[in-house]
C-alpha cells in the first residue's frame, strides 16, 4: 500500500513536471505561429477608412476649398507586448494603468490613489501662484474626495468609495498637466456617477442607475479603450488649399499637432481661386484626445455606449455601440468588450468660443489644448457623434464604425482582402485572408493547428468548455488552458445543438487524439513487459489517452527501472523484484547459480531446501 | 540538523559568496537607476543588465542544486552520513534548506533595498507596494523552482549529464515567468511545480543507492 | 525486543539482470560475534549494504535492532557503529572537521575513548582524508565507528589496508568491545585467522546462498577432512550424501563431507578401507573446501 501510494506520487509529480516544461516550448510554437499570422497580414487587410466621416457639418465638409475630406482610420498593430505576461504585468500595474489603485503619479508632489483602507481618493498636487512682489510660491494641497464630500483632511463623514471608475480622459490631462475642473466617476457598489469639482470643492452625486436598465453595469467611462497597442485609431478634419501668401499666417496656422484655432471660411471667402497652391492645411484642426462635449461615454459590459449628462449626472440615451468584427469563426463576432481583443472609441465635438468681441468665433473640434492670447467669454460644446473600432479575439478582423449624434450608424467598414481588382465586391474578409490567403499564413495555421494538437487532449478539450471565461486578450498568455485555439473558437459558437458543437470539437482536436491513442498502445505493450499490474496499465492507458505525449513521457520516466530477466518456467521476461512470474505465476530459479548440494546451518541437522532434494544419492550396498 | 545545514553551506559557501556579490551588484545598479531617473526618458540600459545578471543568477542558482547532488554521488557523502544517526530525509531536508538560504542571501537584500529606494524616491502613496511583494515572490519562488531542477538532474556520476540537462530544462523553464508575469497565476504554477518536483526528488534519493 | 539483533529474511538482490545473493536467510542473536565469509564478488558487501539501507534488496527483507533496514531512524542508527568497504569518508575533509562532524551528528559520543583511538593510532587531525594512506583512513574510520559506543557494530573488511600491528590492536579492541555487555559484531573479513581468533559463528556465502551458518566449533565438527586408503585401488562408487570434496589417487581417497555423522561413517565402513584418518583444518582450510569452483554441486 505504502509503495503503491509512494508511486502514484511520484507519478503525478513527474507528470506535473513534464507537463509544465512541454507546456512552455509548445506556447512558444503557438505565439510564434500566432504572431506570424499577424505580422503577415498584408497591409490592406489591417487598415480600414472612412473619409468623408459623416459627422462634420457639411458646410463644413463640402466647403468648395476643400481637399481631403474628413477621415477616420482605424488599423491594426501587431499585439506581441500584451501577449507576453510579464509586459502585460507591468502595463496594467504602473501607476495610471488599468489595474492600479494609483491614478497618476507626475511627481513626489503631485499625485492621486485610491485608498481602499480609507474609501477615499486622495489627490494632491502643487500650484504656483505670483505674488505681488514677483516672487512665486508653491503651495501644495490635497483633497480627500468620498461620495459626500470633499475635504483636505480625511473624514469618515466624507464617505467610503468601493469601487470606482474614473473618467480615462481626465487622468490623461492630469498626466499632462493641464488642470480640468471637474472629474466625473462611477462607483461600481453604489452604482452612481459623481461629480467633483476641485475649485468649488463639492461633490455632487447623480441619480442610481437601476439594475435591469440598459448600462447597468458600466465598465468604462470617459476614454473607452482596451489594448490600446493592438489598436490605432485616427482622425482627421477636412483640409483646405490655402493660397501660398497665407501659407505662413499664424492665424490661419494649421499645425496638425497644434490646437491653434484658425478664423472660419471667412477669411478664405475672398480667397484668390486661382492663385491657390498646394498647400492643404485642415480647416479646424484638432487635438488627439477627443472630447465628447457636454456628455461623457460610458461603455457598459454588453458593449452598448451610452450618453452621460455632464450636469445631471444622468444617463442621456445611447450613443452608439462597439461593433461586432467578422472573424473566420462566427463565434468571433462578439461586440462584448470581454471578447474583443482591442477597441477604442473616440467622439466628436464641435467648440464654438466667443469673445468679448461676437465677431470673433472660434470653432475647434477637439479638446482644451488650445492656447489662446486671451480667454474666450464663453464656450458652446456640441457633441456630432462618435467612431468606434474593435479587433476580433484571434486580431485578424478590424471593425469601424461612425455613430452620429442620434446613435444611428452613418456607416461601417470591415477589413477585407480583394479577390478581383476589376471586380470590387468580391472580396474576402480579413480573418479569413489572415490565415489562408497571406503568404505564409497557411504554413502559419497549419503550424498552429498543429502546435495545439500537440497539446494534451484533455486540456484542449477543457479549453473547448471553458473557452468563454476567459477574456480576450488574456487567453494570450494562458499555459495549460487553450482560450485561442481553434478548438476553443469552436466552443464559443453559440450556434448548433451541444452534440453537434462538441462533435465538432472533437473533429478539430482528431489528430491530437489519434496520437494519444497510439502512444497508449505502445504504453499498453510496455505495461505488459515490465509487469505492471492489470489496474496499473489500464490508468496508464487512460492517463496516455487523456494526456497525450505528456503521459507517453511521464510513462517512460517513472517505469519501473528493473533489468528484467528470463523466467526458467515460461522463458519470457519477468521481473526479478516480484516473487512469482507475473505471466506463468511460477516461483524462482536461478539456473545460473550453481551452489552445493549440502549445507550447515543453524547448528543442528541440515534443513533440508528444495536445492538439496533432488540430489540425495542412492547409498550403496 | 543544524550540524548537517552547516555542513552544506560550508561545503557550498562559494554559491553564498557568489550570491551576496551579486545581491550588492542589483542594489548597485538600483541606486545608479534612481539617481539617474528622468520619467521622460527613463534609463533603458539596467534594464539589460538586469536580465543578462538574472539569467546568470537563475542559471548559478540552478548549478547550485545540481553541485549539491553531484558532489555527494560522487564523493559519496550521503553513503557516509547514512551510517550516522541521521535519515536521508534529513540529509536531503538540510540540502533544501541550504538551498533556500542561498536564494534569500541573493533575494533578500535587493527586496529590502527596493522597499527603501521606493519609500525614498517616490512619492508617499502606495505606488508600488503590491507590486515589490508580487514580484519578490514570484522570483523567489521561480528560484527554488530553477534549485529544484538542478536537484533532480545533479545525482549522477557523469559531469555533463547534470550541467546540460540542469542548463536546458532552466532555459526552457525560466521563460514562464515571460508568458505568465508575476501574480497569483505564476505563484500557484511553481508552488505546484516545486512541490512536484521536491516529491521526486525526495522519491529519487530515498530510494537510490549510496 | 527480539533477541536476533539482525535478520535477513529471503534476501534476494539482483544488480542489472545477475542475481548475486538468491534467497539468503540469517539471524544474529545479541552479544554474537558473526563473521561473515565469502569469496570475491560472493555478495558479503551487498549484504551489509543493504542491511544498513544504503542498498534496496530486489526482495526479501532484512532488520536491524527490530527495525527494517529501509525505514531505519536516527535513533537506530545511532546504535550502529559501521565500517564501509573502501572506507568512504569525505576526502576532501580534514581529519578534525571530519571528526567534529561526526561528533556532532552522533548521539552519544564517548570522547576519551575516541582520544585514546587517535592517540593509539597516531592519526594526524591537520590532515585532509585524502591524504591520508589506506590504513591510516581504516583506523579513522576504526576510531569513529566505535566512538559512538555501538550496540552493534557493523564491519566489512575492518583490516584492509592495516598493518599486522595494527590488526593485532583492531582485534584487541573488537574484544575489549564484546566484553561488554549485550554488544554484538557482524563483520567480514579475507583473514580468515582473525576471523578464527574471535568470531562465535561463521556464515559463508557461495552461488548466492549461504551455505555455512552455524557456531564456529560445531563447523569445526560438522565438516570433516578424511584420509582414507584402501587395500587396493579406491572404489570408483563410493558415495556419501553431502560430500562436498573428493579426491582420489591410487589407494588413497581425501574426501570432504558435510554434517558428519555414523550414517555416512557406517557407508564408509562398508567399503573396507584399510584406514581412515581425520585430517584437521583450520578455519581457512574448512573455507577453501567449501568454497573450491569444483566443490559439488546440486547437478554433480
Amino acid at each position: 500500500m505504502k509503495s503503491s501510494t509512494s508511486y502514484s506520487l511520484k507519478v503525478f509529480a513527474t507528470g506535473f513536471i513534464v507537463l509544465t516544461l512541454l507546456s512552455i516550448p509548445l506556447f512558444w510554437l503557438r505565439s510564434l505561429c500566432q504572431t506570424a499570422i499577424a505580422e503577415l497580414m498584408p497591409r490592406e487587410i489591417k487598415s480600414v477608412d472612412i473619409s468623408p466621416s459623416g459627422l462634420v457639418p457639411p458646410e463644413l465638409e463640402n466647403d468648395p476649398n476643400v481637399a481631403q475630406h474628413s477621415r477616420v482610420g482605424a488599423s491594426i498593430n501587431s499585439e506581441v507586448p500584451s501577449s507576453i505576461g510579464l509586459a502585460d504585468y507591468f502595463i496594467t500595474r504602473l501607476p495610471g494603468a488599468s489595474r492600479s489603485n494609483v491614478y497618476l503619479a507626475s511627481s513626489d508632489e503631485a499625485w492621486m490613489y485610491f485608498d481602499k483602507n480609507l474609501g477615499q481618493i486622495v489627490h494632491q498636487y502643487d500650484e504656483k501662484s505670483t505674488m505681488p512682489d514677483n516672487s512665486t510660491l508653491r503651495k501644495i494641497i490635497r483633497f480627500y474626495i468620498g461620495p459626500k464630500g470633499i475635504s483636505e483632511l480625511p473624514d469618515e463623514k466624507l464617505g467610503r468609495f468601493f469601487d470606482p471608475i474614473l473618467d480615462g480622459n481626465w487622468i490623461v490631462r492630469r498626466w499632462e498637466k493641464a488642470k480640468p475642473r471637474e472629474l466625473i466617476l462611477y462607483d461600481k457598489k453604489l452604482r452612481c456617477f459623481f461629480r467633483i469639482d476641485f475649485d468649488q470643492r463639492t461633490v455632487v452625486k447623480g441619480p442610481e442607475v437601476k439594475k435591469g436598465f440598459p448600462n447597468d453595469h458600466p465598465i468604462q467611462i470617459g476614454r473607452l479603450y482596451k489594448n490600446e497597442f493592438s489598436l490605432d485609431l485616427n482622425w482627421s478634419a477636412p483640409h483646405i488649399k490655402v493660397p501660398r501668401k497665407d501659407a505662413d499666417r499664424t492665424d490661419l496656422q494649421a499645425n496638425i499637432n497644434d490646437s491653434f484655432s484658425i478664423r472660419l471660411a471667412a477669411t478664405l471667402k475672398d480667397a484668390d481661386r486661382t492663385d491657390l497652391q498646394a498647400n492643404i492645411k485642415p480647416i479646424i484642426p484638432t487635438g488627439f484626445w477627443s472630447d465628447s462635449g457636454p456628455y461623457l461615454l460610458v461603455l457598459d459590459e454588453t458593449g452598448r455606449i451610452e450618453l452621460l449628462d455632464r450636469e445631471t449626472l444622468e444617463l442621456a440615451g445611447s450613443a452608439g455601440w462597439l461593433p461586432g468584427p467578422r472573424s473566420y469563426f462566427y463565434s468571433e463576432q462578439s461586440q462584448k468588450p470581454k471578447d474583443l481583443l482591442a477597441y477604442e472609441v473616440q467622439a466628436l465635438t464641435l467648440r464654438t468660443h466667443y469673445f468679448e468681441n461676437p465677431e470673433e468665433v472660434i470653432t475647434t473640434f477637439g479638446d482644451t489644448l488650445y492656447n489662446f492670447a486671451r480667454q474666450p467669454s464663453r464656450v458652446d460644446k456640441e457633441y456630432l457623434g462618435m467612431f468606434a473600432a474593435s479587433v476580433s479575439r484571434d486580431g485578424t478582423a478590424l471593425v469601424l464604425t461612425v455613430f452620429d449624434k442620434e446613435s444611428k450608424r452613418i456607416t461601417t467598414e470591415h477589413t477585407k482582402l480583394s479577390t478581383n481588382v476589376s471586380r470590387p465586391s468580391e472580396y474576402l474578409h480579413s480573418s479569413k485572408a489572415a490565415f489562408w490567403r497571406a503568404p505564409w499564413a497557411p504554413v502559419s495555421t497549419i503550424g498552429k493547428y498543429l502546435a495545439e494538437n500537440l497539446h494534451p487532449p484533455i486540456l484542449s478539450l477543457a479549453s473547448y468548455f471553458t473557452a468563454s471565461v476567459f477574456e480576450a486578450g488574456s487567453g494570450h498568455r494562458a499555459l495549460f488552458l487553450l482560450p485561442n485555439s481553434f478548438v476553443a473558437m469552436v466552443g464559443r459558437d453559440s450556434r448548433g445543438n451541444f452534440a453537434e458543437r462538441f462533435a465538432s470539437a472533437l473533429w478539430w482536436i482528431l489528430p491530437s487524439i489519434v496520437l494519444a491513442a497510439w502512444l497508449a498502445y505502445w504504453v499498453s505493450k510496455d505495461a505488459v513487459v515490465v509487469g505492471l499490474s492489470g489496474k496499473a496499465r489500464f490508468y496508464w492507458i487512460i492517463g496516455t489517452i487523456a494526456f497525450g505525449l505528456t503521459g507517453y513521457i511521464t510513462y517512460r520516466l517513472t517505469r519501473p527501472k528493473i533489468t528484467l530477466v528470463t523466467c526458467a518456467n515460461c522463458g519470457k521476461p519477468r521481473r526479478p523484484d516480484m516473487d512469482k512470474c507475473h505471466r506463468c505465476g511460477s516461483g524462482w530459479q536461478v539456473p545460473e547459480l550453481i551452489p552445493p548440494a549440502w549445507r550447515v546451518l543453524n547448528g543442528t541437522e541440515q534443513v533440508p531446501d528444495s536445492s538439496t532434494a533432488d540430489a540425495e544419492q542412492a547409498v550403496p550396498e | 540538523m543544524l550540524a548537517l545545514i552547516k555542513r552544506e553551506i560550508r561545503d557550498h559557501i562559494v554559491y553564498f559568496i557568489a550570491a551576496a556579490i551579486c545581491s550588492a551588484i542589483f542594489i548597485a545598479m538600483g541606486l545608479e537607476t534612481v539617481h539617474e531617473y528622468n520619467p521622460r526618458n527613463p534609463p533603458v540600459f539596467p534594464i539589460g543588465i538586469g536580465i543578462s545578471l538574472a539569467a546568470i543568477v537563475t542559471a548559478g542558482i540552478c548549478a547550485m542544486g545540481a553541485t549539491q547532488m553531484y558532489f555527494d554521488k560522487t564523493r559519496r557523502v550521503s553513503a557516509l552520513l547514512s551510517t550516522r544517526p541521521v535519515s536521508r530525509s534529513m540529509i536531503l531536508l538540510a540540502r533544501i534548506i541550504a538551498g533556500l538560504l542561498a536564494i534569500l542571501t541573493l533575494l533578500a537584500p535587493i527586496a529590502v533595498a527596493t522597499t527603501i529606494l521606493l519609500r525614498l524616491f517616490t512619492p508617499p502613496i502606495p505606488m508600488y507596494s503590491g507590486l515589490v511583494w508580487e514580484i519578490f515572490t514570484a522570483t523567489f519562488l521561480l528560484a527554488f523552482a530553477c534549485y529544484c531542477i538542478g536537484l533532480q538532474t545533479g545525482w549522477n556520476t557523469n559531469a555533463l549529464t547534470p550541467t546540460l540537462g540542469a542548463l536546458g530544462l532552466t532555459c526552457i523553464f525560466v521563460p514562464l515567468i515571460l508568458i505568465k508575469g508575476p501574480g497569483l497565476q505564476i505563484v500557484v504554477i511553481l508552488q505546484l511545480f516545486i512541490t512536484a518536483s521536491l516529491v521526486r526528488t525526495w522519491n529519487k534519493f530515498l530510494s537510490t543507492p549510496l | 525486543m527480539d533477541e536476533n539483533v539482525i535478520k535477513i529474511e529471503n534476501l534476494a538482490k539482483y544488480f542489472d539482470g545477475r542475481c548475486v545473493l538468491d534467497g539468503i536467510n540469517l539471524k544474529v542473536p545479541q552479544g554474537c560475534i558473526y563473521g561473515l565469509l565469502g569469496r570475491n564478488g560472493a555478495g558479503k558487501t551487498t549484504i551489509i549494504r543493504i542491511l544498513l539501507g544504503l542498498e534496496p534488496a530486489t526482495r526479501g527483507q532484512t532488520f536491524l535492532l527490530d527495525t527494517e533496514s529501509a525505514s531505519l531512524s536516527p535513533k537506530v542508527r545511532g546504535r550502529i557503529g559501521c565500517v564501509a568497504e573502501g572506507h568512504n569518508l569525505i576526502q576532501n575533509y580534514k581529519v578534525s572537521r571530519l571528526i567534529k562532524l561526526c561528533k556532532d551528528l552522533s548521539l552519544q559520543w564517548n570522547d576519551e575513548f575516541f582520544r585514546l583511538l587517535i592517540d593509539t593510532f597516531n592519526l594526524p587531525t591537520d590532515r585532509r582524508v585524502r591524504e591520508l594512506s589506506m590504513g591510516m583512513r581504516a583506523q579513522l574510520n576504526l576510531a569513529l565507528a566505535m566512538a559512538i559506543d555501538p550496540e552493534l557494530l557493523i564491519l566489512d573488511d575492518p583490516t584492509l589496508g592495516l598493518d599486522t600491528v595494527a590488526r593485532r590492536q583492531f582485534l584487541k579492541l573488537a574484544i575489549g568491545l564484546i566484553q561488554q555487555k549485550d554488544r554484538t559484531i557482524l563483520f567480514c573479513s579475507h583473514i580468515l585467522s582473525d576471523v578464527e581468533r574471535i568470531a562465535d559463528r561463521v556464515g559463508i556465502l557461495a552461488a548466492g546462498k549461504l551455505v555455512v551458518d552455524c557456531p564456529l566449533e560445531e563447523l569445526k565438527e560438522r565438516v570433516k577432512k578424511l584420509r582414507v586408503i584402501f587395500p587396493e585401488s579406491a572404489p570408483q562408487n563410493l558415495y556419501l550424501t553431502e560430500m562436498i570434496n573428493q579426491e582420489t589417487q591410487g589407494r588413497e581417497m581425501v574426501i570432504t563431507v558435510a554434517n558428519w555423522n555414523r550414517q555416512k561413517q557406517a557407508i564408509l565402513e562398508t567399503f573396507k578401507p584399510s584406514s581412515c584418518t581425520e585430517v584437521p583444518m583450520s578455519l581457512e582450510d574448512i573455507f577453501i573446501e567449501c568454497t573450491r569452483p569444483d566443490s559439488n554441486s546440486t547437478e554433480s
